[in-house]
């Protein structure tokens, strides 16, 4: 699963640590989730997509293989 | 803040008695007794390690554990319980051929058990794919 989360990070000027604190999460899981090497719980994923304010869609792109 | 100060507890506790193991000898120690001296010692620094990490995240106020965190101790404890299983079974395999004493047998199955679990942390953590 890919995410435009750095992207929408550095348009919304945020730092990986602001994101974390904004979703309540630890900072190296917004490193894992931006690498891909990690997948969100649903929750996680609203709270991103929120923070953001878009769905979760539009922050997380499922790709079909 | 709690959980941080019990580690370090449990870190002073292991670190105490490993000081004393070395000072309590007669000044030989024999390579099975250094192997198992090089195992505590890695769990001690693993456990350092581990406490840092805590320190850390709790002077950015980052949650201790999230549900990353969660998802690698629950693969790692997985992980960790599937080999201990393996090397009780290989333990009591040697355990007749062995000149160590009972209590250091187990001993010395209890430091494989915490190595393992170390190990098992640090694959998951750094080169396993959490994703699956």
């Amino acid at each position: 699963m890919n995410n435009r989360i750095k992207e929408l990070r550095a348009r919304d000027g945020l730092t990986q640590d602001d994101l974390a604190k904004k979703v309540g999460v630890r900072r190296e899981t917004i490193v894992f989730l931006e690498k891909g090497r990690y997948n969100p719980s649903l929750k996680l994923a609203h709270d991103v997509a929120k923070t953001f304010g878009m769905t979760i869609e539009e922050v997380f792109l499922l790709e079909m293989k | 803040m709690r959980k941080v100060l019990l580690l370090f507890v449990l870190i002073l506790t292991v670190a105490g008695t490993f000081a004393l193991w070395l000072t309590s000898g007669e000044g030989f120690i024999d390579p099975k007794e250094m192997t198992m001296m090089g195992g505590l010692a890695l769990i001690i620094v693993f456990a350092v390690f581990l406490g840092i990490r805590r320190i850390k995240s709790l002077r950015r106020s980052e949650p201790p554990e999230d549900e990353m965190s969660k998802r690698i101790l629950k693969r790692t404890a997985a992980t960790s319980y599937y080999l201990s299983l393996y090397t009780w079974l290989a333990l009591m395999f040697f355990s007749d051929t062995t000149e160590l004493e009972i209590s250091s047998f187990i001993g010395l199955g209890i430091l494989i058990m915490a190595i393992e679990f170390a190990l098992a942390w640090v694959y998951h953590t750094y080169f396993a794919k959490i994703n699956e």
